[in-house]
């Protein structure tokens, strides 16, 4: 496969088009495959060779292919986008003419997943020579994929089994990619009401589900609904492949925190096994309560937290470590009417900024509210007055 | 998300969010626009001449084009600050060509909008807003003040056209929307409370986001440096106080502009508002220059009704009493408007200034809006003499 000459090439194209093998012919577009190796096939104007073996569009298209090939094996990344742009776009003109058919599928999920690397590479490569803007060309690769999403979310006609919806997911996967990348959360909305709506929506393959619950949890914990994210990435952390280590550690970013959140505190095995370590210290400091640990851990892994996007809700950990610090002191005082002073005393311990007494009473007011503690303040004997019964509920039951 | 919705009729309004509005305007500037990718030469400095020719270059060197004016003075469309002192009350009044300046006008079908005679250069466009705030928006003698906020917003709206037709960019495109994001915010304050026929804070703020966006979209783009940057990042912040995509804006600051010191207060602030403790919040409220309290200004009613619900709350206790100079000091507000406030939600003051909290009986006031004005002192107090020339052109910043 990997020495087969241009001609033989093309013949296994043609007969993949004819025979409406949609796997085979992705394979044969796809770099992924050795053939993209291959420098018999690696031409830089292969037109002519095409126009005589293939129908148009598939002709462009493989053209397109070849060029692309030619430009990968010279390390030109912005050409070679510009190329699988090129395929991307006569595909588009196959596809579309296919009705009532989706053998074409496995076509699209490569010649889109390829587009999508070679915008990230291109990108890269012209930031190096300090040229084009950070997502210029993610966004361009995007409308490609918009457009093929339009196709297949549009394909009404078709039944079940023939119906181009089935791209859907696997498309709004590699926009999601890219939005989440370029920073524009607010372009996922769209795509997430068009698979919400469909009725496929269960019935699509493991593998997609996966990837498409963890951008879908990780939206909605941008967006501060910490219950459904929570469901979304345990689904996607409990169903992803045991041996991909890689993508549950990518997950489990964004699912610790969201446990977090909602009180439940993940062992320190679990953040050994999957080398997350950076959550060890705030993970302690918020079950002991420990403010100035959480500050220092937060500032000290400041940086991995803000490239993964999740300093924010970390930093929201500090209302339940207020209440775990008030709990200790609680305990410590082993009384039901607890003195204002005590806890400013903590949280001076704690090297809280320039707080006082009236501070101190907010943040026990919010914490009432909030149902993290059962009791009342008084402010004329200046004291927190806790209930008799289960005076801080536990967390899981009020989040 | 704080952002109100804007009204339908408004054109971008799908595209609300300010990110959004600013990736449509990332594809008006885009050198890629409408071009087949493929048919492209690759390289972008090729595509930035081309663009630079194809962008429309204004040649009009007054503030408004011969053509408008000699147009609305036939058609009676002069707005009464255009016209030439003394003809005000004739049939049809003159035109100032001194002071008239090109309105605004929706884009529409057959309207030749890029005719370099009817565009303003960038540099007559930072003439005409600096006209627009010290000869209108400061004078003393213009009034009502609503009229000059709709005068002037309109001809502002003007200047942003044609620096999107021209596709202008660069030191004076920033300071133009410097000037003009600073006149919104205080506009924001001034008018508030305003009836909704007079001033809508909902497009007031639509617009104030769309020219945030372009600006901070501008402060990274460009290479050189940007001596207001610290003060819009940090009063972007504070005017979208807990706004998800505002605060990852500003955590992805590079380190020496977070770390400095107007940002890093309002980071301060928004922390404050996170965690729900607005007795911090207000505390830390009163480090703030004038321009900076009219952007939080919008957030204060909430902080406020936080304080008041979650008091009712934590101290909801029948023999619980709370003295009301206490509350009122915790509210940076005089003990008249503390009860006033109280009254709004319910909660129950008792005759020796002393405030019963109850959960039960705390309820969401009503029109908020319109009493927001009552509440201002926190804002009011520092404008000092400040005048609205020193705010818009940035000289209040000093004042802490």
């Amino acid at each position: 496969m990997a020495h087969i000459t241009i001609n033989q090439y093309l013949q296994q194209l043609v007969e993949s088009v004819e025979n409406r093998d949609g796997l085979f012919c992705s394979e044969l577009l796809s770099f992924k495959h050795p053939h993209v190796a291959n420098p018999r096939l690696q031409l830089q104007s292969p037109e002519e060779k095409c126009q005589q073996v293939l129908e148009p569009p598939y002709d462009e298209m493989v053209a397109a292919h070849l060029r692309c090939t030619y430009a990968v094996a010279n390390h030109d990344f912005v050409e070679a986008y510009k190329f699988q742009t090129l395929v991307v776009q006569s595909f588009l003109r196959a596809f579309q003419s296919h009705k009532e058919e989706n053998w074409a599928l496995p076509i699209m999920f490569a010649v889109t997943l390829d587009l999508r690397i070679f915008a990230n590479n291109a990108e890269q490569q012209q930031m190096k020579k300090g040229k084009g803007h950070p997502g210029e060309m993610l966004e361009k690769a995007a409308e490609q994929l918009m457009s093929c999403f339009r196709v297949c979310a549009s394909d009404n006609r078709a039944g079940i089994e023939d119906s181009k919806k089935w791209g859907m997911m696997f498309l709004s996967n590699q926009l999601f990619k890219i939005y989440f990348k370029i920073n524009k959360l607010h372009l996922c909305k769209p795509l997430i009401r068009a698979i919400d709506s469909s009725n496929l929506k269960n019935d699509y393959s493991p593998a997609q589900k996966v990837t498409y619950k963890y951008y879908v949890g990780r939206k909605a914990m941008f967006d501060g609904d910490f219950k459904p994210a929570e469901e979304f990435l345990s689904f996607s952390f409990h169903h992803c492949h045991r041996s991909s280590q890689k993508n549950k550690r990518m997950i489990l970013i964004y699912l610790l925190p969201v446990k977090m959140l909602l009180g439940h505190m993940p062992t320190p095995q679990l953040l050994r096994k999957y080398d997350l370590l950076q959550f060890a210290d705030v993970t302690k400091a918020v079950s002991e309560g420990n403010l100035l640990l959480l500050n220092e851990s937060l500032s000290k892994h400041e940086s991995f937290f803000i490239r993964c996007g999740i300093f924010l809700i970390l930093e929201k950990l500090k209302i339940i470590t207020y209440r775990n610090l008030f709990k200790r002191v609680y305990l410590l005082l082993r009384t039901h009417q607890l003195p204002l002073d005590a806890f400013l005393v903590s949280l001076r311990m704690m090297k809280v900024e320039d707080v006082d007494v009236d501070e101190v009473q907010c943040i026990l007011a919010n914490l009432i509210y909030m149902g993290h503690i059962k009791g009342y303040i008084s402010h004329q004997h200046q004291k927190l007055v806790v209930s008799k019964q289960n005076p801080f509920p536990p967390l899981s039951s009020i989040c | 998300m704080n952002r109100p919705r804007a009204p339908r009729r408004i054109s971008h309004a799908q595209r609300l969010a300010a990110p959004s509005e600013a990736n449509w305007r990332q594809k008006t500037n885009n050198p890629w626009q409408g071009e087949d990718v493929a048919g492209v030469n690759a390289e972008n400095q090729d595509h930035k001449q081309h663009d630079e020719e194809t962008a429309p270059r204004g040649i009009c060197q007054t503030m408004c084009p011969a053509r408008e004016l000699q147009d609305r003075e036939a058609k009676r469309r002069l707005h009464r600050f255009e016209m030439l002192p003394g003809t005000e009350k004739v049939q049809r009044p003159k035109a100032d060509p001194l002071r008239a300046v090109k309105e605004y006008s929706r884009p529409a079908a057959g309207k030749d909008s890029t005719n370099p005679a009817n565009l303003r250069p960038p540099a007559v466009l930072l003439i005409t807003v600096c006209y627009l705030i010290d000869d209108i928006a400061a004078s003393p003698d213009l009034h009502p003040w609503t009229e000059v906020y709709s005068f002037v917003f309109d001809r502002l709206r003007g200047v942003k056209q044609d620096m999107i037709i021209q596709r202008v960019s660069g030191a004076e495109c920033v300071a133009v929307l410097e000037k003009t994001v600073r006149f919104l915010i205080y506009a924001s304050y001034r008018l508030c409370g305003e009836p909704l026929r007079l001033y809508d804070p909902c497009i007031n703020d639509t617009h104030l986001q769309e020219y945030l966006s372009w600006l901070l979209k501008l402060y990274t783009k460009d290479t050189e440096p940007h001596p207001n940057q610290e003060e819009f990042q940090a009063l972007a912040l504070l005017y979208n106080l807990g706004s998800p995509p505002a605060m990852r804006h500003v955590i992805n600051l590079p380190d020496g502009l977070r770390s400095s010191p107007s940002v890093t207060l309002a980071m301060s602030i928004n922390r404050a508002f996170l965690e729900r403790n607005p007795v911090r919040l207000l505390r830390l409220a009163d480090r703030l220059s004038f321009l900076q309290a009219c952007a939080l200004h919008r957030h204060l009613a909430a902080c406020r009704r936080d304080l008041l619900l979650i008091y009712s709350h934590g101290y909801s206790s029948r023999n619980s009493r709370f003295p009301l100079s206490k509350l009122g000091q915790l509210l940076s507000l005089s003990t008249t408007a503390t009860s006033e406030l109280c009254q709004e939600f319910g909660v129950e003051l008792l005759q020796d200034a002393q405030v019963v909290f109850s959960k039960a009986a705390f309820t969401e006031a009503e029109q908020r809006q319109v009493t927001c004005k009552l509440y201002h002192s926190i804002v009011s107090d520092k404008q000092r003499d400040l005048t609205v020339k020193n705010i818009v052109h940035g000289c209040g910043i000093e004042f802490k």
